[in-house]
């Protein structure tokens, strides 16, 4: 339940700051779309099973399932590259404001 | 030299000629996908072996020729594109299976639009409507395979050609003729269609003679003729071969009287003859067809011929232009000799060949469907454009040879181009008075392009006084006589009309374009609201409806779902976010993000993941860095929002949320452990010898996924790379005076003047003093962190850690060395990233192949036990993950971390130079090139812009 919320409340700010018209602060929604998308992946493991996947420390009855916690380490990092790219994207002319398209020197086919 | 090597290919095919004269069809094929039943097949008919010789022996010719007339250097990618040309040609022609025919017919199309392409400039528009208009075609020709295999569920083309399903089904079978007929058209330059194979015409003369005389227009008549033994009753399929084929006939017969540069004038006669050629496949009869199968051989044969002779008078006077030609026969009596035999067959004279095939195609018109007086419709037709035909042979002849009066000089030309182009021309004689030769593989053809066991066709010089021997006794007369009167009508005929093919293309292009810009305008705009909205809607709505379904018969939820550490970190969360959400100062923005991280990281840890945990702690604080390098060249605040529409992000976003904490809760929690944990947690030991699960998980049970990732992050820093190599130097680091978001430094806090420099002072205004705490700290740290992140690295199978999270802990040493610098400069040579991830992937692609070797299965790893320590392939490629990660990490920080006062230091290496040196080495500045120009040497002909010339910012060029 409280995880669940929680996912709300990340995908509601996640959403709120895609809508901006900053590039950075679509960065930090991507951002905090991404931990939401942690958490949906970690609560569909269960988490009435909280023990951590460690086989000599922990009793396999109470053991969390390891399979969403390899998916989200995996996330957590493609999210760190996507977001470095974003932010290399955001600073190209010192104005990360995208009322119009950064000039990159190519003509613009429109 | 290549022209040897098609002879040679004609000589190995020789044998499959004889086979196939005698009236067997030798196969061969291969499995290509097996599961839709395609193969890789070829069998030699009648009509594949005619086509296949043209294109071999008028390829040695013509390449023969080349070699003569192209200049000697810059020829490679000609010689290869024509022999690619060929082999589509050839496997197009002999294809078995409808899949490989419509991939060579693509081929085909492909390597003529490369070939007239490459001839430069005057190509450029011309090859990019062949291609446009040769794969309209190309489009038709899909549709209707899909159709045949549909209906016939066979992909060879000699079984689904004699499916029952033609006889049964004429509507279908209509439908079917009239796509292959576009198709058809479209290659064989037929009405509407014929606009790209004059422009074909940009391309050198070698060219064009094979591309008219032996390949892509061939292919549209092959492709007619393949065709035919389904559509040869098809009512559609007769009148629209026989109209398209008698109006193409006109108009390009017309058009080549209106033509003044010989080539042209070729061209529109190659459309003519095709259209010719066109209507007499559509009468479907045994003569027809042999009649057209002899004129394609005629046809490509004294047109090859011609084609050479045109590129014999561009070398002699370097015109094409008959307004601008010399008289030339007096000249050059040997070429006129040779144009006038070509121009003779191709007008029908006799005793040539293309009299006779000529007669032949006229008797075969009488046979048109619909009853005698449509076979004298036709005939009158055809009559009518064999008068036109013989006209503008005449043209070509006397505006070539005669009727110019240019002074300009004449040059002597090589003997190789005036006999290459002497033979195809000088066959058609005696194969004219020994036409019988062709009895037998016409035959065959026949045969082959009906369905029929047995035809037998024949041919002869003098078949007695037909109707065909009337119509060319009138075509002739009539002809000479348009001829000898041509002074007077020439000239009027030569202006052009109002509106050409190329015209139109380009109309209908703009128009195309125009209704694209309308249907595009919702998409053009840079603002992403407007793009991320509807996806934002469409996700809510569809989660909704899907909820609103499921909602009805829920499982009960598992005990214990919640623990009270849960609620703290809710309540921090929220808080958290809203400050992301709410803060106009970026710096603000931030420090909430990165408590959202933490706190994340603190929900992960009580979930039971130490792993997960540790990787987000360090990515988060790896990401703070980051966005701190990027902030400090963007602006202090964001700009202020605008209410009207803050006010619709806002009902979304919470739609959003709401919905997707619904579905959360709704769709997890209600299930006890997953089979697939109980197996992995009860199987992991035996199977790998490891006791961390998940990084068991990561670099063995899932390995692929983890190489994937680490490839992900490899390619993020590639990207970033190549993103910031486009961008130009004054573009990406403005001046202070070109950039409107530069602001000014603000007056030190303290009272005192810069020349009174006390210690408090110092450790404001310069970085030095202020890092000294700093550079002692990382001193101390680098080391330990070194250590760390090896124990890590080492430990990771059986405790928390691995490669990721080793790698991230390493990262934390650059980002420490790079913060702690009082001078912006990079971390490590320039090009260490670009080899860290090259080397990661490679050593990681390198541990997969060694388990592919070892174990024969890829990423299997390998478990050795060395004086007591378990040693495991998996570590190999955990390292590799390693380098990946510290690769992608150094692209960053060296990167986004210049600043305003990089560029001010003469020293300082700004963004664009230091992308351009993690690809090239150390260099003295920016690059000033763009994407695509790579320069050769760096240092020897590259211009560099340097930081202390010009100092308006735009920078001064040097050689």
């Amino acid at each position: 339940m409280t995880l669940s919320i929680m996912v709300g409340v990340l995908v509601a700010g996640g959403v709120y700051l895609l809508l901006q018209r900053s590039m950075v602060r679509t960065v930090f929604g991507i951002s905090l779309l991404s931990h939401a998308a942690n958490l949906v992946l970690l609560s569909a493991g269960v988490s009435a099973w909280r023990g951590e996947p460690l086989l000599d420390r922990t009793s396999s009855q109470l053991m969390a399932d390891p399979l969403p916690q390899a998916f989200v380490l995996t996330a957590i990092v493609i999210t760190f590259a996507v977001t470095v790219i974003m932010l290399a994207l955001a600073v190209i002319g010192h104005n990360d404001d995208t009322r119009r398209a950064p000039d990159t020197g190519e003509t613009h086919d429109r | 030299m290549v022209a040897v090597l098609y002879l040679a290919a004609t000589v190995t095919f020789w044998p499959v000629v004889t086979e196939v004269v005698r009236g067997g069809t030798p196969s061969w094929r291969m499995p290509w996908i097996p599961a839709l039943d395609v193969d890789v097949a070829l069998r030699a008919d009648g009509v594949g072996l005619v086509f296949t010789l043209i294109a071999l022996l008028i390829g040695a010719l013509v390449l023969a020729y080349a070699a003569v007339y192209l200049p000697r250097e810059g020829t490679r990618s000609f010689l290869i594109l024509m022999a690619a040309f060929t082999l589509s040609m050839v496997a197009l022609v002999l294809a078995d299976d409808l899949l490989l025919l419509f991939v060579c017919w693509e081929l085909t199309s492909l390597a003529s639009f490369f070939l007239i392409a490459r001839s430069g400039r005057a190509g450029e528009e011309a090859s990019m409507r062949t291609l446009l208009l040769t794969f309209i075609g190309g489009l038709f020709l899909l549709a209707a395979i899909g159709l045949i295999v549909w209906r016939t569920g066979t992909t060879t083309v000699s079984e689904a050609l004699a499916h029952p399903v033609w006889g049964t089904d004429p509507a279908y079978a209509s439908l079917v003729a009239v796509l292959v007929a576009l198709a058809g058209f479209s290659k064989a330059a037929q009405f509407p269609f014929h606009v790209w194979l004059p422009d074909a015409m940009a391309a050198p003369t070698p060219v064009s003679a094979y591309l008219h005389a032996a390949a892509v227009v061939k292919a549209g008549i092959f492709l007619m003729l393949r065709f035919s033994p389904a559509f040869a009753e098809v009512a559609v399929w007769n009148w629209l071969l026989i109209l398209v084929g008698l109006v193409t006939g006109f108009i390009g017969a017309r058009f080549a009287l209106m033509q003044t540069d010989l080539k042209r004038v070729m061209a529109y006669s190659t459309v003519s003859q095709l259209g010719l050629i066109t209507a007499t496949i559509g009468i479907g009869t045994e003569i027809a067809i042999a009649a057209a199968v002899l004129h394609t051989i005629a046809h490509s044969l004294f047109k090859s011929g011609l084609f050479m002779m045109v590129g014999v008078v561009d070398h002699a006077t370097q015109t094409r232009d008959t307004r601008r030609l010399p008289q030339l026969y007096r000249a050059m009596p040997l070429s006129f000799a040779l144009t006038l035999v070509g121009c003779a067959s191709m007008a029908g004279i006799p005793p040539l060949l293309g009299f006779i095939s000529k007669e032949a195609l006229l008797g075969a018109l009488l046979e048109a469907p619909g009853g005698t007086w449509a076979g004298w419709l036709v005939l009158g037709g055809m009559t009518v454009v064999s008068i036109l035909t013989f006209t503008y042979c005449g043209k070509i002849l006397l505006g070539a040879f005669v009727d110019g009066r240019d002074p300009r000089p004449i040059l002597p030309v090589e003997a190789g181009l005036l006999w290459t182009a002497a033979i195809p021309i000088l066959a058609g004689l005696p194969l004219g008075l020994a036409v019988f030769v062709f009895d037998t593989p016409v035959a065959r053809a026949v045969e082959a392009a009906l369905g029929l066991p047995e035809a037998e066709p024949h041919f002869s010089l003098w078949h007695g006084l037909t109707p065909e021997l009337v119509a060319t006794v009138v075509i002739i007369v009539v002809g000479s006589v348009l001829v000898a009167t041509r002074r007077r009508w020439l000239g009027r005929a030569e202006r052009h009309f109002l509106f050409d093919g190329p015209t139109a293309i380009a109309w209908a292009n703009l128009r195309l374009r125009r209704f694209g810009i309308v249907l595009a305008r919702g998409a053009l705009d840079d603002l992403p609201v407007r793009h991320l909205t509807p996806i934002a809607v469409t996700l809510v709505a569809v989660l909704a409806s899907g909820l609103a379904v499921a909602v009805g018969a829920l499982p009960p939820e598992q005990p214990g779902l919640v623990r009270p550490i849960d609620a703290v970190v809710l309540v921090l969360l929220t808080a958290a976010v809203l400050g992301v959400c709410v803060s106009r100062a970026r710096l603000a923005a931030v420090v909430s993000l990165s408590a959202v991280g933490i706190l994340a990281t603190v929900q992960i840890l009580a979930l039971g993941a130490p792993d997960v945990a540790l990787t987000q702690l360090l990515v988060e604080s790896l990401t703070v860095i980051v966005i701190m390098l990027v902030l400090q060249r963007l602006p202090l605040a964001f700009s202020p929002p605008v209410r009207s529409r803050q006010f619709r992000a806002v009902v979304i976003a919470l739609a959003a949320g709401i919905t997707m904490g619904l579905a959360t809760w709704v769709l997890t929690g209600r299930r006890s452990r997953s089979d697939v944990a109980d197996y992995l947690i009860a199987q992991s030991y035996e199977l790998t010898g490891g006791l961390n699960i998940v990084n068991l998980i990561l670099v063995e049970f899932r390995a692929l996924d983890t190489l994937g990732e680490l490839t992900v992050l490899g390619m993020a820093g590639v990207a970033i790379i190549a993103v910031l190599s486009t961008v130009p130097d004054r573009l990406m680091d403005p001046e202070p005076d070109d950039d409107p978001n530069h602001a000014t430094e603000g007056e030190p806090l303290l009272r005192a003047s810069a020349a009174q420099s006390s210690a408090a002072q110092r450790a404001i205004r310069e970085a030095w003093a202020n890092l000294v705490p700093l550079r002692l700290v990382v001193r101390l740290l680098a080391p330990l962190l070194a250590v760390v992140s090896a124990l890590i690295f080492m430990r990771g199978h059986n405790s928390p850690g691995g490669g990721f999270i080793a790698a991230l802990v390493g990262s934390c040493i650059v980002a420490l060395i790079y913060l702690s610098t009082s001078r912006d400069r990079q971390v490590g040579p320039p090009r260490l990233p670009l080899w860290l991830i090259g080397g990661g992937v490679l050593v990681a692609v390198g541990t997969g192949i060694w388990g592919l070797v070892a174990r024969g299965s890829f990423l299997e790893p390998l478990h050795t036990k060395v004086a007591g320590v378990a040693l495991s392939s998996a570590m190999v490629f955990d390292a590799g993950v390693y380098l990946a990660v510290l690769g992608l990490i150094l692209v960053a920080f060296n990167l986004l971390g210049t600043g305003a006062g990089t560029a001010r230091d003469p020293r300082g290496e700004r963004t664009r130079e230091r992308t351009d040196e993690i690809v090239e080495g150390e260099l003295p500045g920016p690059l000033d090139t763009v994407r695509g120009e790579r320069p050769p040497k760096v240092g020897a002909r590259t211009s560099v812009v340097t930081s202390d010339d010009a100092p308006g910012g735009s920078g001064g060029i040097r050689p």
